[in-house]
């Protein structure tokens, strides 16, 4: 059980998903098949969660021969960073099922199986192939979501998301083929296990290639300005389900990858990159934050907020002091459970009155009060209103950029300001003043209230009650930070 | 004696049931389902027999009191043999439906298809030059015929015409290759011929290697490399959906054995005069490949196309292979089984929609195909990832060795290259996906067809994903890469 629950929590939903497929079952059994694999997972991972010993390293690890020829393995494990994005994912999933309770559609139930196995699997994977396999495996399914279930220029859309991301991916795939190479031509074996590919050492130049390759992938996937043409049209055209995965757990998974990958592979590299990164993050918390002013759909509004705030996190990331970084891990936490929150609100306000646009909105708030009490707390939570998890998030980060630089941190601490104008600018127009349309103004269902408490409670804990987390993750950050901060120290 | 008939007994097999399917075909007894059946049976004793015989003999040649050192019996040879020999099965198999709906097919069709594979096995064994040749030309006559079969059709007798008379204008390069090098060593057998390079300076050997290059050409031709490609589209258009797939998949793998034996036996040391070459054409083959293929409207035409693109890997391993990449010539091999399945699969699901109606099949025609017949969309979309090298299908694998090979040959151009057509080719095959499953139809879903050909096609999609996936985890079964292990046994024995 220890050594497997791993390929379990991976590989349960596509099997769910390939038996209902197999035996053609009704919708109803579907929804079911869907909701119990969810909820399944959601109870091994707790389980495995209490099981997880924050001292120790990598744990349940699986590692098993695959593709021998060419040292592919079936390399899994769980670290504190993966625990946490596992957390996430399998927390995401049954609210997400309610909240497609009353979904017709087939297609949908199946490829949000497929997405939940490509993710947690990309999380998983310790061997660089394996690792691809999953992070192209997790496109297909929001390829035809947005192509098949979007509005707008879905089908357009959904092309150019998969071009783009395929385009990182394809960068990324030449850089695996060389590492691997390289193993090979310094051991005279092939392995893609990260456990073997992090003794290599690089020659300076072939570093900066690789990398370049590695973090073309992640900086499209999060994305950083200038890698974006392809986030605001996807998100604005994806359904609700489609684009909460999008933002709340994708998006990190550029993180994630430059965390796990960079950081492990190429430390010494990414402090040369460090200097185009950071500017381009900074350039990024402003630019997003400018257009999510500007932005008349809320889709496409939070999708620059979203990039805005995964730019904080990238830069966070990129300061390497350890406040920055438990800053960066504690965000990827509460901005994936808000903008979830967030998404699935503008999900139902697309539900309501068929439209997201913020001028075709306004006078919720005195029709429908539960909805406006939720809808406003996940926008909040967003704008890191001090009390939410956000709030500790973002002030660690930007304590983190003070430290590293003043500038830094001076154009750091404008993201929460800017993050507050558009933010409460949104809820007066879009919740208060007038009635500008004549629909009925339905409050929250019950059903709709369950699945989205689990999530405010989260949040609102995250917030009040940081201790409550930090030691479970902490004792590994910072270890991990130390080990690269020796071999970066070790340069200097 | 005995064991020489028994290991020249898969090609006699070939040859007499092309002449029995011969005479046959004029009787009204047999109909095209029972001929189909009986050409099916030939190529499986064949297969038994090869089976038998395969891995149980070191390199010997075959009746060499009668014809010298013409024909080699190794296990490359073998091997090549198996993959025509199911190729071919399949190709029959598959496209049962189609031969029932077209009223153009006789049976000599499929004798025509049985001289073929004799040619095609021919090649694989031939170790001397105008043997070589011959081989070559019984293939090669054979397909041409093939392609223009529906005679009534201008489309395929323009094919034909196109394909006829450039193909035999290359073949001509072959035998004045021939010539030229017969001239310098006064041997065409690929023994001698291995030996005077081996024994000669580079700069002795001018006129060989201009005669070697006139053989290139044929080669290059025949698979489509861009200077030489201006045919394929039109011809891969033309010809029924059958001879399409055969060409594509079969005959292909076909030409690769010859150049791959060429290359490694006999003109191993001057293969780095043909690198740059070779580099050149392979950066052609690429580009202009993927250029033929984003821009065409029926699904053929662009697999036609992406065909020559496919044609350009393998191009960049056989570059590998001459600057002395180990893991090229294992990479060509399992390349060619990787697409073989997954272009004959995508082909044989255009033929089974050919056979039920009489679309051209533009990207249009499958808007709503998923609706209509789910499995095949899955099956397709399948097929179309494989050749897209999306990971977790056989072509990934494929690729995945190919551009290594590259890279061990410090070939980093290249690779990246290839990389970068990878990346436009998910341009259009994605595309087909997307147009199968983001529009809707009206048509109600129609149930799963279940004959031959669908099952076929069906356990080709499992082999796809099998050879993507599959993996040494589960016991009894082989995993996908156990066949790079046979092939590299195969290359073992012919060096």
């Amino acid at each position: 059980m220890m050594d497997n629950i791993l390929s379990i929590l991976i590989f349960l939903p596509l099997f769910t998903a390939v038996l209902l497929g197999l035996f053609r079952a009704e919708l109803k059994y579907l929804k079911i098949g869907a909701m119990f694999s969810s909820v399944a997972i959601l109870l091994l991972v707790t389980w495995t969660a209490y099981n997880f010993d924050p001292d120790a390293g990598m744990q349940f690890v699986k590692h098993a021969p695959w593709i021998q020829n060419s040292g592919m393995s079936y390399f899994v494990g769980l670290d504190y960073l993966s625990l946490l994005i596992l957390l996430l994912i399998s927390f995401l999933m049954p609210p997400l099922y309610i909240y497609m309770y009353h979904e017709n559609r087939k297609g949908y139930w199946y490829n949000m199986m497929l997405l939940q196995t490509g993710v947690t699997g990309a999380i998983l994977s310790l061997d660089l192939v394996l690792f691809y396999l999953f992070w192209e495996m997790m496109l297909l399914p929001i390829f035809i979501m947005i192509g098949k279930y979007g509005n707008g220029m879905h089908q357009y859309n959904a092309m150019k998301i998969i071009l783009m991301t395929i385009l990182g991916s394809m960068s990324m795939l030449f850089s695996i083929m060389y590492i691997g190479y390289i193993y090979f031509d310094t051991v005279g074996m092939w392995s893609f296990a990260l456990t073997d590919l992090a003794t290599l050492s690089f020659n300076a130049k072939t570093s900066i290639w690789l990398t370049a390759g590695f973090l073309l992938a992640f900086v499209i996937k999060i994305p950083l300005v200038g890698f974006h043409t392809w986030m605001a049209p996807a998100y604005g055209s994806s359904p609700t389900p489609a684009v909460v995965i999008m933002s709340a757990i994708m998006a990190k998974l550029g993180i994630y990858g430059i965390w796990r990958f960079g950081f492990d592979l190429f430390e010494t590299t990414l402090v040369y990159y460090a200097p185009t990164i950071i500017t381009l993050a900074l350039i990024g918390l402003l630019y997003y934050a400018i257009r999510a002013i500007t932005e008349d759909n809320l889709r496409k509004m939070f999708a620059y907020s979203s990039g805005s705030h995964l730019s904080l996190i990238a830069l966070g990331l990129f300061l390497t002091n350890l406040y920055a970084w438990s800053g960066s891990l504690y965000f990827i936490a509460t901005h994936a459970m808000a903008s979830a929150g967030m998404f699935i609100m503008i999900g139902l306000t697309y539900k309501r009155f068929k439209t997201v646009q913020i001028s075709a909105l306004g006078g919720i708030a005195s029709k429908a009060p539960k909805f406006t009490f939720f809808f406003s707390f996940f926008a909040l939570c967003i704008a890191g209103l001090p009390g939410t998890g956000g709030f500790v998030a973002e002030l660690l980060i930007i304590i983190g950029a003070f430290k590293a630089n003043f500038w830094i941190g001076v154009l750091t601490a404008t993201t929460m300001l800017s993050a507050m104008m558009y933010i409460f600018w949104m809820l007066q127009r879009t919740l208060f003043g007038k009635a500008n349309n004549d629909t009925q103004y339905k409050d929250l269902s019950l059903r709709e209230v369950i699945m989205l408490l689990p999530l405010a409670i989260l949040l609102l804990a995250t917030g009040i009650m940081p201790s409550l987390f930090t030691p479970i993750f902490e004792p590994q950050l910072t270890a991990s930070l130390q080990e690269v901060l020796n071999i970066i120290g070790g340069l200097k | 004696m005995m064991t020489q008939i028994l290991f020249a007994l898969p090609m006699a097999t070939i040859v007499i049931g092309a002449l029995v399917l011969m005479l046959l075909s004029h009787s009204r007894k047999f109909t095209m389902q029972r001929l189909n059946i009986l050409t099916v049976f030939f190529l499986l004793i064949s297969l038994a027999v090869q089976l038998m015989i395969i891995g149980e003999h070191s390199s010997t040649f075959l009746f060499q009191d009668i014809f010298g050192d013409s024909f080699i019996l190794d296990d490359f040879a073998s091997i090549f043999d198996l993959m025509f020999t199911v190729g071919a099965i399949l190709t029959l198999l598959i496209n049962n439906d189609y031969f029932k709906s077209r009223r153009y097919f006789s049976g000599e069709y499929f004798a025509l298809i049985l001289f073929s594979v004799f040619g095609m096995m021919m090649l694989s064994h031939a170790h001397e030059l105008v043997s070589a040749f011959i081989a070559l030309e019984i293939a090669s006559l054979s397909i041409y015929a093939l392609v223009g079969y529906h005679k009534n059709n201008k489309v395929s007798s323009e094919a034909m015409m196109k394909y006829m008379v450039l193909g035999s204008m290359t073949g001509a390069f072959f035998i004045l290759g021939t010539a030229l090098i017969y001239g310098v060593v006064s041997s065409t057998s690929l023994t001698e011929i291995s030996m005077y390079v081996a024994n000669h300076e580079l700069q002795e050997l001018t006129l060989l290697i201009v005669g070697s290059s006139f053989i290139m050409v044929t080669i290059m031709f025949k698979i489509g490399a861009v200077p030489f490609h201006s045919w394929i589209v039109d011809v891969y258009h033309g010809a029924p959906y059958p001879i399409t797939m055969f060409m594509a998949s079969t005959f292909k793998i076909a030409i690769f054995a010859i150049a791959l034996r060429l290359y490694l036996v006999n003109f191993a040391p001057i293969n780095s005069f043909w690198s740059e070459l070779l580099q050149i054409i392979t950066v052609f083959t690429l580009i202009g490949g993927s250029w033929l293929a984003i821009n065409q409207k029926l699904v053929k035409r662009m697999l036609a196309g992406s065909s020559i693109v496919h044609s350009g890997y393998l191009l960049i391993a056989l570059s590998s292979l001459g600057l002395g990449s180990e893991v090229a010539a294992p990479a060509i091999m399992f390349y060619l089984i990787a697409y073989f399945l997954s272009a004959v699969g995508s082909f044989g699901i255009l033929s089974f929609i050919a056979s039920q109606s009489k679309k051209q099949m533009s990207y249009d025609d499958f808007k709503g195909f998923a609706q209509k017949r789910p499995y095949m969309a899955i099956m397709m979309s399948i097929f179309m990832l494989s050749l897209a090298g999306f990971p977790s299908t056989i072509g990934f694998l494929g690729k995945f060795y190919i551009f290594t090979s590259a890279i061990e040959s410090g070939q980093l151009l290249l690779a990246g290259l290839g990389i970068l057509t990878a990346f436009i080719s998910v341009y259009y095959y994605f595309k087909l996906i997307a147009v199968m499953y983001f529009y809707s139809s009206d048509a109600a879903e129609k149930k799963f067809p279940l004959n031959i050909s669908t099952i076929v096609i069906a356990i080709m999609a499992l082999l796809v994903i099998w050879g993507g996936i599959g993996t040494s985890l589960i016991p009894f079964i082989p995993g996908a890469d156990g066949f790079i292990d046979i092939a590299k046994q195969a290359i073992i024995s012919i060096i």
